[in-house]
């Protein structure tokens, strides 16, 4: 199945910054949420969703659809900014985000969201689902790829590596793995809470094919999805070094903007930064 | 004849792959666990194992469940829901995935082996965690016919599977009814409420305390979520004393299910809970051992409802 947008990098730019507009304006009307992940997967999502996965939102169900399973959670807000940009759902939804009863509650949740494949929020899930999806298509020789977009805080959990292990072991050449790699986690930086570098290195002994690119350019993003090899029984791992709040200066690759939201006239000031 | 909980469980897997249900079995490490060498031999495609990454099984698991499959879980109940709690809670319940949990020789099954392997809380843990039915079979006809029934019935489940080999107790035509409780015997103000096999050690134990001139009434509980809660309602109303009896801690399982019912609708029914004591882990002994120094094989039932016995009119 074909992404049914399929834009430009210029055209999917625009997108992104469609989304981070939504992001400041949906956190700041909520007044709760995920800004600096949000921001940070930003350019991921909007690659992923307007030309890498195969789904199309007027038949989000399509059996032969890729699968995303957005395994750091809390970047929920940029997740649902993307699908009510590419159409997976009306836009007016994003002003009853983390409202009782909203179809957009504080992580993703499946039973609630169209285009959501998969609940998340407690961190190190993500990779042992996207295993056992990518398995599954294997197992019945069915075509669609798994996606999953992991942060690197959660690269601290056991169970990414048990999965990246199994994933190597049985060869999973349609399991495309992702990292917001933005070096910041909810206390501090990534390196100083727990030493994960290096990356590249370990990825690769793990059995993966990685790829390593700026994760805020789209250019670089869909150049690296479309140098994946396939069918050569390995694992993918693009590795997307982000920054963090990426678009708002004052929020860009600070801790503090983890959990904080724009008030005030941040709000407007994020706003004209994006215009 | 007795067989065996879990070669019954095989051969239903081999049935229902034989007949094209989507199935696939996850295990880690613990192909000699779960007896599944035969399936493995004729369906090795269908048999996923991890290695021993008690996480990614049930994550796996819910992923092939999302992919289409109907995945079961094979390994020993305390990895299985103790190391992987957080992803049984997630992955299984909240996201209401496909997937057939078997909690393997759960209990004091490991005996000496010790608390490690014990699994005395996987029904207190699993009835906190919402949207999954959870079943402990009695017998081997009962698995058969609870293997069948949840592997067409869509969502996630539980099953307490005992390690044991037994002779079949229930009805040879009756299928599988979630909720329903089993009467083997009917008599006396005393009625002893069993949790999966143990409802065996119950019936012998009726036996010996009829030959001593003491009716009881036994039934099974093998369906602790779904349950119907009227049928249990009427069976606690119709007995003066209930016996509780299980291979479990005392806090959290059929005893507290029972307790809580008496409690919210004022039955007044006196209640026994045998199980392992609140609060303690069973010791690293044989089984028969701590089955003998908790009460939960015949000889201690029996001297549990003579007790019990002394105090209500028979």
């Amino acid at each position: 199945m074909e992404n049914s947008h399929l834009l430009s990098p210029d055209n999917i730019k625009e997108k992104a910054r469609n989304i981070r507009k939504k992001i400041i304006e949906m956190n700041s009307h909520a007044g709760e949420g995920h800004t600096g992940a949000d921001l940070s997967e930003t350019d991921i999502l909007a690659v992923l969703y307007f030309h890498v996965l195969g789904v199309n939102p007027n038949c989000i169900n399509a059996s032969d659809r890729d699968r995303f399973v957005l395994s750091k959670g809390h970047g929920a807000g940029g997740l649902y900014c993307t699908l009510s940009e590419a159409g997976f759902f009306d836009k007016s939804w994003l002003n009853t985000y983390l409202e009782p009863g909203s179809h957009l509650p504080g992580h993703p949740v499946r039973q609630k969201t169209p285009g959501v494949e998969f609940n998340t929020g407690a961190l190190g899930h993500g990779l042992p689902v996207a295993f056992g999806l990518a398995l599954s298509a294997k197992k019945q020789d069915l075509d669609w790829k798994t996606y999953v977009l992991l942060g690197d805080g959660e690269l601290a959990e056991g169970s990414i590596w048990e999965a990246a292990m199994a994933a190597a072991h049985y060869k999973l050449d349609n399991l495309i793995v992702i990292i917001d790699r933005n070096t910041l986690q909810l206390a501090d930086r990534t390196e100083t809470i727990m030493q994960l570098e290096p990356l590249q290195e370990k990825w690769e002994a793990f059995g993966f094919e990685v790829h390593c690119v700026n994760g805020n350019e789209p250019e670089e993003l869909l150049n690296a999805f479309h140098s994946l090899q396939p069918e050569n029984e390995q694992p993918k791992l693009i590795l997307a070094r982000t920054i963090k709040g990426k678009g708002i200066s004052f929020i860009e690759d600070k801790a503090a903007w983890h959990h904080r939201i724009p008030v005030g006239d941040e709000v407007f000031a994020a706003i004209k930064e994006l215009e | 004849m007795k067989k065996g909980m879990r070669e019954t469980m095989v051969d239903v897997m081999m049935d229902e792959a034989r007949a094209g249900t989507n199935l696939v079995v996850l295990v880690s490490d613990s192909t000699s666990t779960s007896k599944i060498k035969p399936f493995q031999e004729e369906f090795g495609d269908k048999v996923v194992n991890v290695g021993i990454a008690e996480q990614n099984l049930v994550g796996a698991a819910a992923g092939m469940a999302l992919g289409g499959m109907v995945p079961i879980t094979a390994n020993a109940a305390p990895f299985l829901l103790n190391r992987s709690n957080e992803q049984v809670k997630n992955d299984i319940c909240y996201s209401e995935t496909n997937v057939k949990l078997v909690g393997l020789n759960p209990g004091f099954a490991y005996g000496a082996l010790g608390p490690t392997h014990h699994s005395i809380d996987d029904i207190s843990i699993m009835r906190g965690f919402g949207a999954i039915s959870i079943f402990a079979p009695q017998d081997p006809r009962e698995t058969a016919h609870l293997f069948r029934h949840v592997l067409h019935t869509e969502g996630p489940v539980y099953i307490r599977l005992d390690s044991i080999s037994a002779e079949n107790l229930t009805a040879t035509a009756a299928g599988f009814q979630p909720g329903k409780l089993t009467v083997h015997r009917q008599g006396g103000q005393l009625v002893m409420l069993a949790l999966g096999t143990s409802v065996h050690h119950c019936i012998t134990a009726a036996e010996t305390l009829q030959q001593e001139g003491i009716d009881t009434s036994v039934v099974g509980v093998s369906s602790i979520r779904p349950i119907d809660y009227d049928q249990l309602e009427q069976i606690l109303s119709s007995h003066e004393t209930v016996l509780t009896v299980e291979e479990h801690s005392v806090h959290g399982g059929l005893g507290s299910l029972v307790a809580e019912l008496i409690a919210e609708r004022q039955l007044g029914t006196r209640l026994k809970r045998s199980g392992i004591d609140e609060g303690t882990f069973a010791p690293a002994s044989p089984a028969d051992a701590i089955r003998t120094r908790y009460r939960l094989d015949a000889d201690g039932i029996v001297a549990s409802a003579k007790e019990l016995a002394g105090k209500v009119k028979v």
